[in-house]
């Protein structure tokens, strides 16, 4: 006889989460927390008269404000110190430049519709409601993004000699191990709360379920590992589950839950054709308000507005503005001269800059299919730390692969100080860990160090817990008319959500202050 | 639809792709070393405004020829690095160095604090070669100190320190420093210094 959860178990769990929610809501109204903002996009009502605002920076975050403002009466002019419109959404085909101080690379992919990379943000989950919006109303077409595979690799030195074993394999054979050793190992004497004596059979149940064991609770393999062969003429022949303690060794385990995350489980989608689609949709709306090639150097805000001192071809060029909405990289903005307050403007030099850095390498086969690999990452533990697969073009003769994107701030650093070939030679050698073969596939490569890409030179800011407490309401709060923006001030750096959410913010504070004023028409 | 919608977004991103004009070139250098190449700590890039013409092009011919910059513990150095060997490549190294040279150079903020009686002390062995008052002297080629981002200087003295400036035999005035830096015995002599160097004026 199994125990199951009760009807009352289960209404005591649910109780006790409407409990926390209404002490939270009390809370709330008795002025203890702040009022949750509005995550929607903001309505803005439409000025009677207009009001200059220059936006600095045509990134997400800049682009969506201007788009929003625009619409409702707002005189917005958006100055980018780039040759290109997007920011860190950058997507790179055949001719394109990759703008790198000190390396400046054209992309030499084929022309085709296939192949490109996404040099910045690349996939988008189904919880960004606010981005997806927006891809909805431009006409942004999405396809499903294939982020977790598991027959793709998981290679590490530190385990089977270095010989990579497929996802699904390192997943569920570590499962079941550990599945099994628990059910051996837990006694029903044992079980003093959460958990009780009572529930120690459906315990063992559910152990048997998690790792596949057998009806001994013995892990003897599972399908879930993938079949020793695929011939459906035979009877299925389950493969020998990995050694648990080679499984054990690798540091694969801090990376293995990285599919389950909030933001990377599926379902992920991405735009076809390449995610600077959505900064196309962006600029059909609003190009024409866009001015490339102006390179801010000075802001003075005041009471009566702000100026901005820009450079274009070489010359200074002087703009005033009722409000400034500023994307620029806080760690440029700490050079550019500007009359801040002090205690606003450390915050700038005070959150350290991302170091991101990806590869991206135009294949003459796809080859990963012929190994069962349709979409999806592989994993190693090395510099390059992943290999993506394109989930488009599939069965197309080429295809590009993501060869390097790193985590790692350091590993970030060691393929910068590389030239661009250097750097593929780097991620070929490392790749070839997990492909053999891999080199002789490689027609033409991109390399991006975010940290010396021109007008960024960094990628998402590096906040933390002590960082955030310290600067981060300082640095949301307006100074006067101009309002720092972009996804380095949102909790969501990294992200175009988190860009679209400082945005909103903005211009959200702005209509209040307009209303405030009667400006808005009724 | 599908290819439409395509064509379309193709075409509003056409116009958005131009050239960077001859005149925007070396703006490049002020987005890393800030307005008028004041500096900017946020990504540790020095003031270059207000330094010698022959020193900025002497440190540019030293990345160009990875002379200085190429020791594994200087990333800042790495970064410059291949942006001295592009400005070598394309002739525009003297370029680039007359163009600093038109920016309105500022005296920076301050941000290294040490005993200062202790830094004037320090400083004797220095005076010789960048002046008593960090004036610099051309036919010693030795930079002026004064007026300059304090942060770095710090930097570099600990950089001579520790052999990730100076030690290639090409770079012979940095080999000098790399000598004379051992008057700096520890960190705080070499704070008490810049602290020094802070009041000269």
């Amino acid at each position: 006889m199994q125990k199951r959860l009760s009807r009352r178990d289960f209404l005591h769990a649910a109780g006790a989460v409407g409990g926390s929610t209404a002490a939270f809501r009390a809370a709330m109204a008795l002025g203890l927390l702040p009022a949750v903002a509005n995550a929607q996009r903001p309505e803005l009502g439409s000025l009677k008269k207009p009001k200059k605002v220059l936006v600095l920076g045509a990134g997400i975050s800049g682009l969506t404000a201007a788009y929003e403002l625009s619409r409702k009466g707002y005189d917005v002019q958006v100055l980018e110190a780039s040759f290109r419109a997007g920011g860190r959404n950058m997507t790179v085909r055949n001719g394109d430049r990759i703008d790198e101080t000190g390396y400046p690379q054209v992309c030499n992919f084929d022309k085709d519709p296939d192949l490109f990379f996404n040099c910045g943000p690349a996939r988008i989950p189904g919880h960004h409601k606010e981005l997806l919006n927006y891809c909805q109303e431009l006409d942004v077409e999405l396809a499903p993004f294939i982020n977790d595979n598991r027959n793709a690799w998981v290679q590490d030195e530190a385990m089977f000699g270095g010989k990579p074993v497929r996802a699904r394999e390192y997943f569920n054979d570590s499962r079941g191990f550990i599945a099994e050793l628990m059910a051996k190992s837990v006694k029903k004497e044992d079980l003093t709360g959460p958990m009780t004596a009572a529930d120690w059979e459906q315990l063992r149940e559910y152990l048997k379920q998690f790792g596949e064991l057998d009806p001994q609770f013995r892990y003897i393999g599972t399908a879930r590992s993938g079949l020793a062969k695929h011939d459906y003429a035979f009877p299925d022949q389950l493969k020998k589950p990995l050694s648990p303690s080679e499984l054990l060794k690798s540091r694969f385990m801090f990376i293995m839950s990285f599919g389950e995350t909030d933001d990377q489980a599926a379902m992920m989608m991405e735009p076809v054709g390449g995610m600077d689609r959505v900064v196309a949709g962006f600029m059909r709306k609003v190009g024409h308000l866009v001015q490339l090639e102006s390179q801010v150097q000075k802001i003075q805000v005041s009471a009566r507005g702000s100026e901005v001192t820009y450079r274009r071809n070489g010359e200074y060029v002087k703009a005033k503005a009722d409000y400034v909405l500023n994307c620029i990289p806080m760690h440029l903005l700490a050079g550019i001269e500007h009359n801040f307050p002090k205690e606003y403007s450390a915050g700038f030099t005070a959150v350290p800059r991302g170091k991101l850095f990806k590869i991206g390498l135009q294949m003459k086969e796809r080859f990963w299919e012929r190994e069962g690999i349709y979409g999806g990452i592989s994993w190693t533990i090395q510099d390059i730390q992943q290999i993506w697969y394109p989930a488009h073009g599939i069965h197309r003769k080429k295809g590009v692969v993501l060869a390097a994107y790193t985590f790692d701030q350091n590993a970030g650093e060691k393929f910068a100080r590389l030239s661009p070939a250097d750097r593929i030679k780097l991620a070929v050698e490392q790749g070839s860990k997990i492909h053999p073969d891999y080199g002789k596939y490689v027609e033409t490569g991109v390399t991006v160090a975010w940290h010396q890409m021109n007008h960024m030179l960094g990628c998402a800011a590096q906040w933390d817990e002590a960082l955030w407490k310290q600067w981060f309401k300082t640095l949301q709060t307006p100074v006067g008319n101009h309002y720092l923006m972009g996804d380095q001030v949102s909790y969501h750096p990294g992200w175009q959500e988190g860009a679209i959410a400082s945005a909103h913010h903005a211009i959200a504070d702005i209509d209040a202050r307009e209303r405030a004023a009667g400006t808005v028409a009724a | 639809m599908k290819r439409r919608s395509s064509i379309l977004a193709g075409m509003a991103l056409a116009w958005v792709v131009g050239s960077a004009s001859a005149g925007n070139d070396f703006d490049y250098c002020l987005l890393c070393h800030g307005a008028n190449a004041n500096g900017n700590y946020g990504i540790r890039a020095p003031k270059l405004s207000g330094m010698e013409p022959w020193y900025l092009a002497r440190q540019l011919e030293n990345f160009a020829a990875g002379s200085r910059g190429t020791a594994s513990e200087d990333g800042s150095g790495h970064e410059m690095g291949p942006v001295g060997l592009r400005l070598k490549t394309e002739g525009t190294l003297d370029a680039a160095v007359q163009f600093i040279g038109k920016l309105e150079s500022k005296r920076p903020a301050p941000t290294v604090s040490g005993d200062v009686a202790h830094g004037r002390e320090l400083y004797k062995n220095c005076a010789s070669c960048h002046g008593t008052k960090g004036e610099g002297n051309a036919s010693l080629n030795s930079p002026a100190l004064a007026a300059r981002s304090d942060w770095y200087l710090v930097t570099q003295l600990v950089n001579f320190q520790k052999g990730l400036r100076g030690a290639d035999e090409r770079d012979t005035y940095g080999a000098q420093m790399r000598a004379i830096v051992a008057t700096l015995p520890d960190e705080k002599a070499i704070t008490d210094v810049v602290a020094y160097i802070n009041t000269l004026k």
